[in-house]
This record gives structure tokens, sequence and C-alpha cells, in this order.
């Protein structure tokens, strides 16, 4: 096989396998498809982190022109992926909590663990220690859109959420209703 | 002398039923009859059968069936008496004839004859009617109920041609009587028919008209048409004797009570009255034979006619369907209840064979009348004690068994197997050899049979090919064998036996969806896995087509290959519905075959 490592415009390092055509088919047999839905996990959580992109839908498979086309179609051997196919790869990736459907109760969005929320906790009280905004109140939009760009920008806020509940149950963190939204205080202690 | 008169010969060879009229049925018969003309004896018709219908009287002869044998009409009996008999003197029937009913020994029955064996056409509803109705019934048409013999002239000129034979013999003995009248004198001519033209006697066509002319030897024959009146004269009635209007039947073997109730009830019932009394009504005595005759004081039976006569035929004929079918249900309901005697008749031998096997091979001589009391064959054998106990008992032992299995493989081919019977040792063997033989025989078909003398033209059906469909094979095998076809079961039950006679062998193999194979080693799983894999490590990928090319079998069988395959792992597929241009889901797309590319893969992507 004379498949090689190829890298996209944006500066993905594409894998090897990415190139044979076998990858964008569903395979029949469970062992050989348990291997290449690992693969595809991989590619899909590594681009995600690469791009900083946090949601995929379905239909990023359906349409072409979105963020993901790079990773889902493949124009040198003339091969995409099936929306079925991402579909099936999405539920393997929530099954795996790799991702969580975004909203809940439906199958067509999920929202991209390339962080666990435990680690997006971490990441925002160090962020916060970082810049001495501790034991102040901060809203959400403070947190994701800050000045000065963070790890935390345009992070989607069911993930921030998750992460500071995670902070609030490990006592570093407390959640305060403000008169346009809601705020959070983080603490120092806990560790 | 009554029975020349009244009786008609009839050929006794011919069963009864055939010898009917259509409206005729039989009512009784009677064997060892003898029949008296007058009070003597006839000498010709001593041991006979007596078959009574609802017209006729039959007697047909014991040895001389052929000539001696004879019919009458009941309509000429007028009174039966009835002598049960006394020491040596047999039962009797005594029947006496009416003398004014006498037939025309000759006219009459030429007029039966041409009546019963020829369907004639109503002139009226050009209905068709069959031949074979009684003489009465026949002179009516059975849809209309128009009197044949409403055919005025054509009919009239049949009888008279038919007769002279008989009356020129007849009239010299009359003489005088029948002198021509003076207006047929020769001398005068011969009168026209149409234009009443006095012809001279020689011509034959009329001189003015053309019209063929009466011929002068038969002008007498035309003065006697209205025979009645001539009829009482020529046959000199002698009624002084009744003896010559007595037929006795001499019952000498019993059977006169039965016989002679059913004889009163068909004169009772005068069944030819009927269609005598619709002829009087229609053609007021214009035949000798429609005499009708008052004094038996019948009441008039009605017949039907027109549409509620076809009403009435058609009910009839439904009701003699209805009756056949039960009878012929009857007969099925029989062989039911005997097929159940047999099965349980088959059980009891089981059981008693069972019982009997089981106490034979204890060979105690003594003891065995005792021990086996179901054996029927052992007990006879062993009880005589003063038979040689040796030979005896070394006997039972080998020949008793073979009976036994004969007979049980018997009652299981008659599907009469009880569940209680075990399958023998025995039946199995025999089995196991037969499908031995067959196994033996489908090798010869699919490899080709190593005889010399058929060396050029057997060829097997897989010798050119590593793998073929059962069903392939199990329709060329039994083609092959022409008739004796094999059930799929059996033949089923022969494949695990096949590798054995083969060379080399032939294995089935059944795939994922079903199919079913034969096939040879180099088709068996492994290798065409390795094959492939190598193919496949050589080209990169291939279709399905392209590998059912290159191993020469069909696409399907290919298809059906490659993904047993595909379970192990070995491979996996790449579905151009994946395409980004030319694909699509259509039934254009093909499946392209790889080797496992994501089996240690190890990850060169970014991190």
């Amino acid at each position: 096989m004379a498949h090689s490592p190829q890298t996209t415009p944006s500066g993905f390092l594409l894998p090897s396998i990415h190139s044979a055509p076998p990858f964008f088919t569903e395979q029949p047999n469970p062992n050989t498809q348990a291997q290449h839905t690992e693969q595809w996990t991989r590619i899909i959580l590594t681009y995600a982190r690469h791009k900083r992109l946090f949601v995929l839908r379905v239909e990023d498979a359906a349409v072409p022109g979105g963020d993901w086309d790079e990773v889902l179609r493949n124009e040198r051997i003339n091969r995409r992926m099936l929306p079925s196919h991402l579909s099936s790869i999405l539920a393997s990736m929530v099954s795996k909590n790799l991702a969580v459907y975004e909203p809940p109760k439906q199958i067509h969005a999920v929202l991209l663990y390339w962080r666990l929320p435990e680690e997006w906790a971490d990441v925002l009280h160090s962020w916060a220690t970082a810049t001495g905004q501790l034991n102040t109140i901060l809203t959400y939009y403070e947190i994701t859109d800050p000045p000065v760009p963070s790890p935390l920008s345009n992070m989607p806020l069911p993930l921030l959420r998750r992460a500071i509940n995670v902070l609030t149950r490990s006592g570093r963190a407390q959640i305060i209703g403000v008169a346009d939204g809601e705020g959070v205080r983080l603490f120092a202690g806990g560790k | 002398m009554a029975l020349q008169r009244y009786t008609a010969a009839v050929d006794g060879t011919i069963p009864i039923p055939a010898l009917l009229y259509g409206d005729e049925e039989l009512l009784a018969s009677q064997d060892n009859v003898g029949i008296y003309d007058g009070l003597q004896k006839a000498p010709n018709h001593q041991t006979g059968t007596v078959h009574v219908s609802t017209h006729r009287l039959f007697f047909i002869h014991a040895q001389n069936a052929s000539s001696c044998s004879f019919a009458m009409d009941l309509l000429h009996v007028i009174r039966t008496a009835h002598y049960a008999g006394l020491f040596k003197s047999s039962p009797k029937v005594t029947l006496f004839l009416d003398a004014s009913t006498s037939p025309d020994p000759a006219a009459g029955a030429q007029i039966e004859s041409d009546d019963v064996f020829e369907s004639w056409e109503c002139e009226v509803c050009s209905h068709r009617n069959p031949p074979g109705l009684s003489p009465a019934a026949a002179r009516i048409c059975a849809l209309c109920g128009v009197p044949r013999s409403a055919v005025p002239s054509s009919r009239t000129h049949q009888i008279s041609s038919s007769l002279p034979s008989s009356t020129t013999s007849l009239s010299p003995s009359v003489g005088s009587s029948l002198k021509l009248s003076s207006s047929n004198d020769p001398s005068s001519g011969v009168a026209c028919p149409a234009c009443t033209f006095l012809n001279y006697h020689s011509l034959r066509l009329c001189e003015i008209c053309s019209t063929p002319l009466p011929q002068v030897s038969r002008i007498p024959v035309i003065s006697m048409k209205s025979a009645p009146s001539s009829r009482s004269v020529s046959p000199p009635p002698d009624d002084g004797d009744p003896a010559k209007h007595i037929i006795k039947l001499s019952f000498r073997k019993g059977g006169d009570k039965v016989f002679y109730s059913v004889l009163r009830r068909a004169l009772k019932a005068q069944a030819w009255e009927a269609w005598r009394l619709i002829l009087r009504d229609n053609m007021i005595g214009s035949s000798s034979l429609a005499v009708p005759s008052p004094d038996r004081g019948s009441s008039p039976i009605s017949r039907p006619s027109g549409i509620d006569s076809i009403l009435r035929n058609v009910e009839a004929s439904a009701q003699n369907t209805r009756t056949d079918l039960t009878d012929a249900l009857k007969d099925l309901e029989a062989l039911m209840v005997k097929a159940k005697g047999l099965v349980q008749l088959a059980g009891e031998l089981n059981e008693k064979l069972t019982a009997s096997s089981t106490t034979t091979p204890a060979p105690a001589a003594g003891s065995m009348a005792v021990a086996s009391p179901f054996g029927s064959t052992s007990t006879i054998v062993v009880s005589s004690p003063t038979s040689p106990m040796f030979s005896t008992t070394t006997l039972v032992p080998s020949t008793e068994p073979e009976e036994a299995k004969f007979i049980r493989s018997s009652l299981s081919q008659l599907g009469l197997q009880m569940s209680n019977a075990p399958v023998t040792l025995d039946m199995i063997r025999d089995e196991r050899r037969w499908i031995e033989e067959l196994a033996r025989e489908l090798a010869r078909i699919l490899q080709g049979s190593a005889d010399s003398y058929s060396h050029q033209k057997s060829v097997g059906i897989m010798k050119e090919r590593g793998i073929v469909g059962l069903d392939e094979v199990w329709g060329g095998w039994n083609r092959a064998r022409g008739i004796a076809l094999i059930p799929p079961s059996t033949f089923l039950q022969i494949l695990p036996l096949l590798p054995s006679y083969t060379s080399p062998p032939i294995r089935s193999r059944v795939f994922k969806s079903g199919l079913s194979v034969l096939h040879t080693p180099p088709y068996t799983h492994a290798a065409f896995a390795s094959r492939l894999a190598g193919c496949l490590l050589m080209s990169g990928s291939q279709t399905t087509s392209q590998v059912a090319q290159e191993e020469n079998i069909t696409i399907s069988l290919a298809g059906e290959m490659i993904e047993a395959v595909e379970a192990d792992g070995e491979i996996c597929r790449d579905d151009s519905a994946a395409a980004i241009k030319g694909g699509g889901s259509g039934s254009g797309t093909e499946i392209r075959w790889w080797n496992n590319v994501f089996r240690e893969y190890v990850w060169d992507g970014q991190i």
C-alpha cells in the first residue's frame, strides 16, 4: 500500500489511512469495524483540537463546504464519508464518552470532548489563576469571549457549564445568579 | 305354441342390462328355472335364469344362452297364478296370456327393430331422440311429447316395403279373401297417385306428370295396409284351447315367492301402459300396437311433456348422480374401517415380534415354550420335545430375527411403523449400505467413471470445475438416473460420505446465505482465502467480478466466498457508494476488496 500521510491546507497532518478507500466504507466485520471506528475517532478528535472545533453534525458529511471537509472528504481518492456512516461513528464516540449529544435527545449533532469536562475544568481554573480572576464573579460571556484570547475562547456554553459543574463539585467554584444571566466565582481552594 | 307366439328370441350371451330399453329397469332375477309351454315342459328351456323388468320377462338358458333364450313383453300377461309346490313338484308361476295382443310374428318384430335401433328427429321440436327406448316410449318425442307417427307417409311406406316377403308367401294360402279388387285390374291401368291419370300397367312413371307409379306386384300389399282387420283373419284364432295361452315358470330351487311378488308389482305398475295411453290420445288407433286395452282398467298415468319433462329429466339425472356418489363414498368409508383394522393388526404383529425377539436369545430349551408365549413360530418348534433339540435351537435364532426384520421393514415401508418399535441395527445397516452405494454412484457422476470402456465419454460434472452448486449436482444426478429419482433428503444424507469415495476428496460447504456447494480441495475456505490475499497484495484491490473471473466461478459464488473471507477479517471492502463523483447509491455501485488496511495500522497522523 502506497499510502502516505498528507498535510491539509490548514496544516493538519492526515494519517496515511485516510488515503485508503476502504476507510470511507462501513465494514460488516465487527472486528474490522471496531478498528476502523477507532481510527476515525482519533482523526476527528485530533482535527477538532487542531481547528478548535467543538461541534460535529451529521449534516457536515452530507453538505460540502463546512469546517470538516478536509477530514470527511478525500478528493484525491474520490471518497467521502456517508452521513449514515458518520452517525454510527458519532454513536460509538458518545458511547465511549468522547462526545455527548448536544442538545440532548437527538443524534444529529455532538459536542466533541477532545478535552474532557474535567480537563476543561483544570484549564479554566488555571486560566483564572493566571489572569488573577479568582474570587471575582465572572459571567460566562467573560470566560468564553475574553479580551485577550485564551484556551477558553469560543467555548460553547454547555461545555463550559459542565466544566464549572466539575469545579463546583470539588468546591472550587460557586455558581451565582446575576441579573442578566449566570455568573461564577472561582476559588483557589480545593487544590 | 304359446312360447312361439308371444316370445322373441334374444342373444342370452349379452348381459341383461345391455338388453334393456332406455326406460326399462331390471327388477328381479332367479336362476334354476324351467319353462312349461302350455301344460308341457318346453324341451329347450329347462334350466336357466329368469329376469323380470318393468317391461319384459327374460329367460336366459344356462348352457345354450345364445340360441335358447327369449324375451316376452309383459303386456301380453292378463293373469297370473301361483302354485306353491307339493313333494317333488316344484313351485310354479303360471302366466295367462292375452290372445288379442298376440303379435304378428313377422311384422311386429320388424317394426320393433326399426323403432328401437334408430335415432330419430322430432319434426315438431327437432329434438334428436336417442335409440334404445321401449317400443311404446320410442314413438313419442322425449322432449315435446309429440308422437313420432305424426310423420305420415314415409313411415307407412316403410312398413309396406318391409312387408312383401312375408305377405306374398301368405297370400296364396289365404286365397280368395285377398282377391284383388276390380279397380286394380291390370287391364284398366294404374292410377297415378299425383294426377290420377290411368297409366298402362307396365309403365313405371306417369305418362303425364312423370310421378313414379306404384308397382303392379305391390298392389295386394297396398290393399292390406289397414292391417288390424286382416290380421284377425290370417292366423285363425284358436281360443278353444287355453293351454295355447299359458306359460309356466317352474322354480326348481325356490325363490318363487319373491319373484312372484315382484312380477305382480311389475304387472300392476304397467310401465308400458303409460306410453300407450299417450299414444292412443295422440294418434287414434293408427297402429296395431297402440290398440288400447281398456279391460285392464288402469288409472291413466299422465306423462309430462315440454318444459316439465325437461325439468324432470334434469332432476332425475341429478338424483342418479347423488345416489352414485353416496354409493362411492360408502365404499371409501368401508375401506377406512378396514384400514384401521390393518393398522391395529400391524401394531399387534409388531408387539409380538418385539416380545419374541427379546425372549428367543436365551435358548434354554425347556423353558422356551413357557418363556415365549407370543412368538408363535418359536413355540411350535420348541414345544415338541421329541424333535431333535439341537437343530431347532440353532435354527431359531438365525431365522427368526431375519423374518422379524423382514416383516418390520415391510411394515415401515408401508408407513405402519409403530412408535414403540426400535429401529434395529439391521435396518440401519441396510440403509447405510444403500447410502454408501449411492455415494459411490454420485462420485462416479461427479468425477467421471474410472471404467475403461467409458473412458472417452464419461466426463464428470466436476471434471473441469472445482466448485458446483448443490442444486446443479442434484439435478444432473437425477437426470443421469433417469428414473428412480433421489429425494433431496437422501441426497443430503449422502454428502457426508462423499469424501471417502472421491479423490481428490469432494466436500460440501454451506455458505452463510444457505447456498450449498460441492468443492474440491483448491476451493476450501483456507485455500481460497490465502489465494485471495496474495492476489490482493499484488494488485492492491479487486472487484468481485474480477475475482470471479480469476477463479472461473460465478459472480454470486465468488461473492459468497469473499464474504466468508471478509468475516474472518482478512480483507475489507470499499463501497463505491461513498465516492464523491460518479458514485451514488445506484445499482451500478460495486464493491472493491482490499487487504485489511486497519489491522496492524500504526497512527502516522498529527498527534
